[in-house]
Parts: structure tokens; sequence; C-alpha cells
């Protein structure tokens, strides 16, 4: 039975190389050498050998970015991260110094991730009625708040724990060239989360449950089995950082991770992901990292406030946001002068 | 003008991108009547009320209210006209109270404080005058339906209406319940306030209506006295076609039993309900809204869990605890509501139409984007869908070709044995169903079972073979295609006693 108007539907897409580099994308990847021009300008120092060399203390809350970016694509949200991040490491620290060879403290600490993680999306799972913000918001408070009560009982005093041996924590913290280890392991694990996302039938899944969670189900996706393995996913991503960021720090403390969360969250946004769901990719999200990272190292060599940096990562994301709107109502005003 | 009208509408005409909804519809409302309006779904009924209300201005046609020509620029405007709507289901506000929904918008104000006190007592007032049995201070969420009804019929008194709408009021109301509602209804009408009444169920109209205006296809056809004109001919009216040129069924010698539900159960929406279908079989499963149709079609497709129950396909009994397991069967669900359950509204059409069988088609686990848009082009062309790409967005298409997408969207799995359609021609217009009942009938002559499940009568005697009736969530007959009629789907829908139980709303 061939339609029997005999109407074609084209089956051709129209993208060219000019789509490509007007998306928001090719914006991102302006402004990151934008940044770099400006690093360039402001300090001396501002070299790639010294920008590697920095990077990894500010690369490590990069990993849970991908795992984030699933999270939002959902339409769900986690803000329990920052705190799995602590719990995660003073767990290793803890391990660590109670003589857990460093391979083993490596375990923990991805294992502590994995299972909070595994956490949150058996409750976001089990009860889908409650909103993920609520849950995440609940075991953000019992991760860190199990966390302290580590640091009381066996830590160092003061809310802290630093761990005595770091020899294998050296070893990570080794560079090949000029590459941190962290470098190497932020671009391979960001190609496979982003490639899985935008390539393969589990994150065409994704991108189903965040569009119309009702028509997943109906089309025979097992919603709940998906956001549960997003959720362990992104977990397993906060036990990377908490490992990287010990790399750097070689200790943990309450503050530990606290606003990695939300700074993950405003990297996806600021690289085009919707927190309504179903829209963006995690290529955006990637460059965004990267532009945050080298505008905290350009500003760092020139010692301007810390807190600066947080000013204008705030801006950027809301002119980020604005753009579409800004963008469509210019579009809406020209069409209106034509006709 | 020789006759008291109150409300008078002439050659209105209301155009939707795509769709004419009202083609030059006149209507003529009396002082003190009740007014039946009748037609199919789609006829335009609900368009045209929201022209009186000031939801929806009119492209053409002028509107007097007691002879003087007005024009209304929005709901307000209508409301402080003196016209008021009650829907079928109440658009009011669950979380608050009784009072504060009936003064919704015109509360008393006192110094710029609300004054509850006399709120509450002109709305117990208002709740004394219906008899009702609840009080202002209830919040409006946890009553019956037929309770919030009346809160809204209160809403429409205390802005002292004149006219009142009432759209579907009883076809979610149990029949004690709708005995009530006609009380209120006769005493509104004593009281000198014009009804204007829509409803499918003929009794409402023989019990009320003096008066019954028929639209058919966005079309005016007639204003008859309700005793003066036999119950074919309205029929008639209504339908307006031979059944038979609009329904291409063809007759086909059923093959073997291939489908078959025994003893579906799930307490409070059904009770052991029992159907087969044979292969190339069209089976009808209709009832009134709330009988339990959709509710025991998802149980069988796994989308909730039933109580008891079970489901054979060719003789084999199946074990469907989600939707996937069905759908791998080859049992294939088209929902009832194509926008929310049927349709990724955002999506392109090809993606729509590839999401089940994304899998079947990658390479181990990536996307062959190739072979979706020439699997996608080739199905959306088979049901001579009405697009330009399959990359527009299910949402740029109109309701019939988003039906024909989730049609795609069916075909695409090539397991298919068995099909349902719940309700499968919902407010799409004339064109598009004839062409999706024509795609039912080549699926039944290649032998697939197929179940439609509707509340459109002339569908279901067009196209069925056999047609299932429930009534308060059992199978309360089965009627074979020689033997049905209006009247006696109608019979079985109703219930013999007065009280409920079983069935809920859905």
């Amino acid at each position: 039975m061939a339609g029997k108007s005999g109407r074609e539907i084209s089956a051709v897409p129209e993208n060219g190389l000019k789509s490509k580099i007007l998306s928001w994308e090719g914006a991102l990847v302006l402004i990151l050498i934008a940044v770099n021009i400006l690093g360039v300008s402001i300090s001396p120092n501002y070299t790639a050998n010294n920008v590697f060399r920095e990077m990894p203390r500010y690369l490590a809350e990069t990993f849970m970015l991908f795992g984030m970016g699933y999270i939002l694509v959902l339409g769900d949200i986690d803000i329990s991260v920052g705190a799995l991040v602590c719990l995660s490491g003073t767990i290793a620290v803890l391990a660590s110094n109670a003589g857990a060879p460093f391979i083993l403290t490596v375990l923990i600490c991805l294992l502590v991730g994995l299972l909070g993680g595994m956490l949150n999306g058996i409750i976001a799972t089990k009860f889908t009625e409650l909103p993920t913000m609520i849950v995440t918001l609940g075991t953000q408070i019992i991760f860190r708040g199990i966390a302290e009560v580590l640091f009381e009982t066996w830590g160092n005093g003061g809310g802290t724990a630093s761990m005595a041996d770091t020899k294998g924590l050296m070893l990570l913290a080794k560079r090949i060239g000029p590459f941190p280890i962290a470098f190497f392991c932020v671009i391979i694990v960001g190609a496979v989360m982003i490639t899985i996302l935008a390539k393969t039938t589990f994150g065409r899944k994704i991108y189903a449950i965040g569009s119309n969670k009702t028509a997943a189900y109906y089309a025979g996706i097992e919603v709940e089995r998906i956001r549960f393995i997003c959720y362990s996913i992104l977990g397993l991503l906060a036990g990377v950082c908490a490992l990287f960021l010990l790399t750097a720090t070689f200790g943990s403390n309450t503050t530990t991770g606290q606003g990695f969360e939300m700074e993950v969250i405003a990297m996806c946004v600021f690289g085009g992901i919707a927190t309504t769901g179903g829209k963006g990719n995690l290529i955006g999200g990637f460059i965004a990292a990267f532009i945050i990272v080298c505008l905290r190292i350009a500003l760092g060599q020139r010692n301007i406030n810390t807190q600066l940096i947080l000013v204008i990562i705030g801006l950027m994301l809301i002119v980020s946001v604005l753009v579409p709107s800004i963008s469509s109502a210019l579009a809406a005003r020209k069409k209106k002068r034509s006709a | 003008m020789a006759e008291d009208l109150i409300l008078e509408l002439n050659g209105i005409t209301k155009i939707f991108p795509g769709v004419k909804a009202l083609n030059s519809v006149h209507f003529q409302l009396r002082r003190g009547e009740v007014h039946a309006l009748m037609g199919e779904n789609g006829a335009g009924k609900s368009t045209f009320i929201k022209v009186i209300t000031g939801v929806h201005a009119a492209e053409e046609g002028k509107m007097f209210l007691e002879g003087r020509e007005v024009h209304f620029k929005g709901p307000k405007d209508a409301q402080e006209a003196g016209i008021a709507a009650v829907y079928q289901h109440p658009t009011s506000y669950p979380t608050l109270s009784v009072t504060e929904n009936i003064f919704m918008g015109h509360e008393d104000i006192k110094n710029g404080m609300i004054q509850w006190r006399s709120m509450n007592t002109k709305a117990q007032a208002l709740l004394d005058s219906l008899d009702a049995d609840f009080k202002p201070t209830d919040e409006v969420g946890a009553l019956t339906i037929a309770q919030q009804q009346m809160v809204e019929i209160a809403k429409a008194l205390s802005t002292n209406a004149k006219i009142i709408i009432l759209d579907e009021p009883t076809a979610a109301l149990t029949t004690n319940e709708s005995e009530k509602l006609y009380e209120i209804v006769e005493k509104l009408r004593d009281e000198g306030r014009s009804i204007i009444f829509i409803s499918h169920r003929f009794e409402d109209m023989y019990r009320l209506a003096s008066r019954v205006t028929v639209f058919r296809d966005s079309q005016y056809i007639g204003t008859y006295d309700v005793n003066e004109i036999s119950n074919a001919d309205l029929i008639k009216a209504m339908v307006g076609r031979e059944i038979t040129d609009m329904y291409p069924k063809e007759d086909i010698t059923p093959g073997e039993e291939i489908f078959r539900v025994e003893g579906m159960t799930r307490t409070g929406y059904f009770k052991d309900v029992s159907f087969d279908v044979k292969a190339g079989e069209i089976i009808g499963l209709t009832g009134l809204v709330g009988a339990g149709r959709t509710e025991t079609i998802e149980s069988v497709c796994g989308i909730t869990k039933p109580d008891a129950g079970r489901v054979f396909l060719e003789g084999r009994e199946l074990s469907i605890k989600k939707p996937e397991d069905a759908m791998k069967a080859g049992i294939i669900l088209l929902p009832e509501d194509r926008q929310k359950q049927g349709l990724i509204l955002s999506w392109g059409l090809g993606r729509n139409v590839t999401l089940p069988i994304q899998e079947e088609l990658a390479n181990k686990w990536f996307n062959d984007e190739k072979k979706e848009w020439q699997v996608s082009k080739e199905r959306l062309e088979e049901v001579d869908t009405k697009a330009v790409t399959i990359f527009q967005p299910a949402s740029s298409l109109s309701g019939g070709n988003q039906q024909k997408v989730v049609v795609a969207k069916a075909l695409a799995q090539s397991n298919m044995k068995v099909v349902i359609m719940d309700e499968p021609t919902k407010g799409i217009d004339v064109g598009a169903k004839k062409e999706i009942y024509e795609i039912m009938g080549d699926l039944a002559k290649k032998g697939y079972g197929i179940i439609m499940i509707s509340s459109e009568m002339p569908e279901i005697i067009g196209m069925c073979d056999r047609i299932f009736v429930m009534c308060n969530g059992k199978i309360s007959g089965c009627l074979s295609r020689e033997e049905v009629n209006q009247e006696r789907i109608l019979e079985l829908s109703m219930e013999k006693g007065s009280t409920t139980e079983g069935g809920a709303a859905s």
C-alpha cells in the first residue's frame, strides 16, 4: 500500500557547514579562544605549560559535568553530588590512613560514589512522585552529615582528614609530556559520554524520556531503569571527581565539594542543555568547562580575587540562557518590519 | 421580533490553521428555555460554545444579546454580559475552598480586605438553593465531579448569569447524580434563566430540552422541536451521510482466534473482562466514558498492573509486565491521547516512528540514522501523511496527520500481530477519519487482529465485526455486526439499576 496520493516526504537532512558554525557550540569555541587571548594578554605566565600544570585542581569537577548532563536531559536534577564528592574523598582518606593499599583506596573512593548515586537512583525511581530536587536535597544533607560524623570520629580534628601516605596520589598527579593525567582522563570520559548520549540507542532513550516521559513509557522504554542507570553513572563520576580532587588537596574537610553541583549544572546550562529536559548536548558543556577552567587560571595568575570568578560565571550563565530569547525576539521584530 | 430571543448568532465562522471549525452557523436561544446542542465529536459544538463565552473570536458573523449586537473581547466580557459555562470536567481550583471558587474574580472586598464571613454566607445561600450536600468551607478537590459541577453552577448564579451553558455535564455522572442535575436545570429554567445543554446522550435531551439544534462537520444542520422530530431523523441529521460510504469495511471471513483476554480485573476500575479477536477481524470496545475501556486495555498492554487476568496470543499465554513485553509479543497499542502518550511532539516525525524499533535498526549500540530515515519515510508515505520532511516536528501537523504518524509508528513494528486503537479518530476531521478507517480495513485484510475502542457509535457500528459493550467496569454484552444498532449499544451501556459501583472516571 504505497501512498495513494503519491506524495513524497523528504528524508534528506538540511545541514550545512554554515549551521554548524553558527551553532551555540561554535560560539562557545570562539569564547574559549577569546578567554585564552585574554589570558595571554593579562598575564605573562599564561603559557600552555603553566595552564596544563595548574589545570588538575580545576578539572576534577568537570568529570561530573557529563553525568549531570544525562540527568538534566532526563528532565531531572541531582544536587547531592557536591556532598557525595566530600563523602567519597573522606572515606578514601580514612581507608588509606587505616592502612589500605592505594589501589584499594581508589576502588573505595569510586565505590562510595557509585553507591551514593545508586541510592539517589533507587529513591528517585521507586518514589516517582517525589521531585528529584527534594530527593537529592535530602541525600545531600545525609552525605555531608555522614562525612562530618567521620571527621569527628576518625579525622585529624577541626573537621579535616589528611592523607598520611600520598605516594599513590602523587603518581596520579604526574604529567605525560605537558598534559596532566587528569586531562587525559577528562578527554576520554568526555568522549565516551558524549558519544553515548549523541549516537547510541541508550542516549536516544534519555532524550525520549526528557522530552515526554509518558510517550517514552508507552513506546516500550524502561523509563525507571534508564533513570536509575543515569543516577548511578553520575555517582560514579562524583567518585572520580573526589579522587582527582585528592591529587591536588591530599585530604578533605567539611567544605570539600561545596557548591560543585551548582557549578556543574551551570556548565551544562552554559553549554546549551535545558533544565526542562530533552534538549541540548554535552559538547557545549565540555567546551564551557574549559572556558571556565582557563578563565580561572588566567584570573588566578593575576591574583584577582577568586570570588570574582563566581560573578563572571554567573553573568555568563544568565547571558547564555538569554541568548535564545534575545535572538528570537530580534527575529520576530525583523519579521514584523518586513511584513 | 415575534419570539423573545435572549441570544442569537448568525453566520458564525471560525477558522483554525488548516481547519474550518465553524462554517456560517446559526443559533437562537429563547428566554427561559433549555436548548440542546447536538452533533458528533468534532462537529464544532465546543468551538461554538467558546465563541459564545468569548474564548474564541469568530472570523465572521454577528452575535446579538437581547437584541443588541455584542462583541466579546474575552471571557470576562461574556461573564459580565451574564453568560456562564459549566464544563464536563470542572475547571476549578482544587486546593481552594468552595467559597473561594464561587467568588473567584469577583470577591467581596471592603477597604482592601476580603469579606470572608459575608462571602461564606452568600455561598451557603447559593448552595442551599441548589440543595447541595456540602459546605462552603470544603476544599473543592475533595468533592465528587457532580459536586464540583454544582460549585460551577453556584459560581454562575453568583454572577447572576442569564444564560448558562452546560457542556456534556452528565458524561462523568452516575444515573442518580444525573437525575439531580436535571432537577437543578429545571429549577434554573423555571427561574427564567436560559440554558444551552450539550450532550451525546439522547436521554438528557428528551428529559430536558424543548428544542434541539444540530451541527455536523462544522455546519448548521437545523433546529427542531424535540417533540416533533423522531429519533431516527435526529440521528440522520447528526450523522448525515450513508454510513456505508464512510466506513470501508469489507466482508472478510475472520480466521482463527489470534488474541484472547480472560478475566481481566483491576479493583476499582474493571472486573472480569474477557474478549477475543480473530485474524482479520475488527472488534469494538465501547461504552460510556468511565466504563473502564481504556483502563482495561492499559492493563492488557502492561501499562498498569491488573489484579487478575490472562492474555493469550495465538493460543499461548503471555506474561505481560511492562509495555515492552506486549510490544515484543506483537501487541501494539495506539494510545488514546496521541499528544501526550503517542508522540513526542518536539521530535521530528521520523524519530517518532522509529523510537520503538531503534534497537532493531541499530548497529550494535549505535543508532543507524540512515536506516531509520529510510524506514520512517516509507511508513509515513504508506499512510499518506501530509508532511514535507521526516525532520519536521510532530507538533507542526494537524490532529489527523499526527494520528497517521502514530499509525506509521505502529506499522514500523514488523512483528505486529494485534493492533489496539484507543479512540483513533478522536478530534480529527472527517477526511482524515475516513483515511484511518481505510488503513484499518487494509490491516484487517492482511490478517491482523484489530481492537478499536471508541465512544463514537457510528464508527463502531460501521467498522466492527463484533462489538463488546462495557458498563461500570464490566462487559455488559457482545453484539454481532448483524444485530447491532445504536439503541442496543445504548441499552447495554446504561446500567439497569441506578446505583454505581466499580466504574471510575477515566
